[in-house]
């Protein structure tokens, strides 16, 4: 018997909807799970996704990928590269994988919810190979991630990490809830894909796989292709959604979503990349910044996208560009201070060679934060490791969960915003955190900061206390990746490291 | 006498740090507090005679040095900036 073509069933087998007769549509599909924005159910039904797939074809292609992935051979390579690699590299592994993997799992059960409670058959259908997809994506990275567990402790992290109440975590999760967990269906499809998938994940997956492979880690480069090539089919959930809405008088909604967030998601990756790109990649492996990235694949590109679909760029699009310069080399030089407070070893990732490359893309990076720097190398020079550690810990935005910082050295400008609510100040970092927070204080206003915990007692006046909070043990508090050896240039040299290692 | 967590940003400084001044402090208590703890961390310690003034952020006069945080109609975590008054 011959089979049927492809596309001589794919439409009607994907727009087949139930037709409940023992529930009503509302009680199958409730509005705080699944929102249909009073648009028709028909209306939703002429949802047709950009990249079309069978389930036969999604698992012979999953397939393929994880042979190549997961073979012996590139566990072995990958074993020795380990071995070789700069504490550039090994810190910017620690921090991708303990991000991570643990979020591709948010995806996942975001995906889950949209797979049982999105409007049209065609969404769930598409939601169900996103589903797939981040299960593998988080399951391969942890096992990439496992392979280090025997030469490097760091590794226990990927899982541990979203278990933990460290403040970084407490950041990225604040924001994951946010957008795919709290929300009905229809509204986390927009802002997982749209906010994070669309937006975001060519910056940490396509930049990184090239940086990878610039320095060798070849299967993990090749292992991310694999995870974003997936991204890029899942992400395409959102476009459909946003053209149904925008077509049925509900743009203002739709624009609302992307803008949150968006927004939401660019302060978490001006940390994870951003940090990881400009300051932990290895100079010799570098060639663009997070800013040559974001002008290209998201002011560029992902604005371009937006505006396809009938939404306007978002209203704080000049901030962001202003952003894309400054925000996360602030947060890199809070990073490195309190990195006690982080799992991995951070890099300074300012060494004469290295400020140089900074000044030509950022043009004013020494006169601003370089002055920061100028300060910490010197202390260093002098032995002074302790006033490399500041003694009051710093303000946290309500809203992103990351410092409250603004411009340093000769052009300083000190930046705040806040709201004061029953007594409390809200503190944040940009008018776009205040205004996501303002848009719905209700939501916002009963999170606590990792700041906040310390001065309402919630974590004790010891520093061990606040360690022991975070979920880590003495071993588990970052040092400097290098023993402080790249004040004066990476000096490999015994004397050096005798100079400047105090551990 | 009251512990009082104040935030404050001093003049080239990256950001904004939290410092728990008493609240009968005054003032120039803050100031000093402030750059005992973050000059010579991340800002070059000041050259002496440095005239250092602090302000509510966003405001254009500083604050009286003699005022007393307690009687400063402060909310706790209020943000300061602390930084060099120019010579006349």
């Amino acid at each position: 018997m011959a089979l049927l073509k492809m596309e001589e069933w794919y439409d009607l087998a994907r727009e087949t909807n139930w037709t409940p007769s023992y529930v009503s549509q509302d009680e199958l599909y409730p509005a705080p799970m699944s929102n249909n924005f009073d648009i028709p159910l028909e209306k939703w039904e002429a949802f047709d996704e950009p990249y079309k797939s069978t389930y036969r074809d999604y698992v012979g292609a999953q397939r393929d990928k994880d042979v190549g992935a997961y073979s012996v051979k590139a566990a072995l390579a990958r074993a020795e590269f380990f071995k070789n690699a700069s504490p550039h590299w090994k810190a910017l592994l620690a921090l991708h994988f303990s991000a991570v993997c643990w979020a591709e799992f948010h995806s996942a059960s975001a995906f889950a919810r949209m797979t049982r409670f999105c409007q049209s058959p065609g969404m769930r259908n598409m939601a169900t190979f996103g589903t797939l997809d981040e299960i593998r994506h988080g399951q391969i990275q942890i096992y990439f991630a496992y392979e280090f567990l025997k030469h490097d402790s760091v590794f226990d992290w990927c899982h541990k990490s979203s278990k933990t109440e460290n403040w970084i975590i407490i950041s990225l999760r604040h924001a994951l809830d946010d957008i795919a967990h709290t929300r009905d269906a229809t509204s986390a499809a927009i802002m997982l894909n749209m906010g994070l998938e669309l937006a975001f994940t060519n910056l940490q997956f396509v930049a990184l796989s090239a940086d990878a492979a610039k320095c060798g880690d070849h299967s993990f480069a090749t292992m991310l292709q694999s995870i974003q090539t997936d991204e890029a089919r899942h992400a395409q959930i959102g476009e459909p959604i946003v053209r149904i809405m925008v077509e049925n008088g509900k743009k203002k909604e739709a624009q609302q979503l992307v803008e949150i967030s968006f927004w939401r998601m660019w302060k978490q990756f001006s940390a994870l990349s951003g940090i990881g790109m400009d300051y932990y990649t290895p100079l010799e492996h570098r060639e663009n910044s997070l800013k040559d990235f974001m002008e290209e694949w998201v002011i560029g590109q992902f604005g371009r996208t937006v505006e396809a679909l009938g939404l306007d760029l978002p209203w704080y699009w000049d901030i962001l560009k202003k952003d894309i310069c400054s925000f996360h080399h602030a947060n890199q030089i809070g990073v490195y201070a309190y990195r006690a407070t982080e799992w991995w070893r951070p890099i300074a990732g300012t060494s004469p060679a290295e400020r140089e490359w900074l000044e030509e893309k950022y043009p004013g990076w020494n006169e601003t934060y370089g002055k920061c720097w100028d300060v910490i190398s010197e202390n260093i020079r002098n032995g002074d490791y302790e006033k490399t550690v500041p003694a009051p810990p710093p303000l946290i935005c309500n809203m992103c969960g990351l410092e409250v910082v603004g411009t340093a050295g000769n052009e300083w400008n000190a930046v705040n915003h806040h709201v004061d609510i029953d007594d409390r100040r809200y503190h944040f970092c940009s008018e776009p955190c205040k205004w996501i927070f303002e848009i719905e204080p209700e939501r916002y206003k009963g999170h606590k900061s990792i700041i906040d915990r310390v001065f309402d007692g919630t974590i004790g006046p010891e520093p061990d206390d606040f360690y022991n909070y975070m979920g880590q043990s003495e071993s588990e508090r970052g040092t400097d990746g290098y023993n402080y050896r790249w004040v004066d240039g990476y000096d490999e040299d015994e004397d050096a490291e005798k100079k400047y290692a105090t551990g | 006498m009251a512990d009082f967590p104040l935030a404050i940003n001093l003049q080239g400084d990256y950001g904004y740090k939290v410092i728990v001044v008493d609240d009968q402090n005054t003032i120039e208590e803050v100031i000093n507090t402030c750059v005992d703890q973050i000059a010579g961390v991340f800002v070059a310690p000041f050259p002496e005679k440095t005239v250092l003034r602090a302000r509510i952020h966003g405001a254009d006069e500083p604050l009286d040095n003699k005022l007393k945080v307690l009687d400063a109609n402060f909310i706790q975590m209020e943000a300061l900036q602390v930084y060099v008054e120019q010579a006349q």
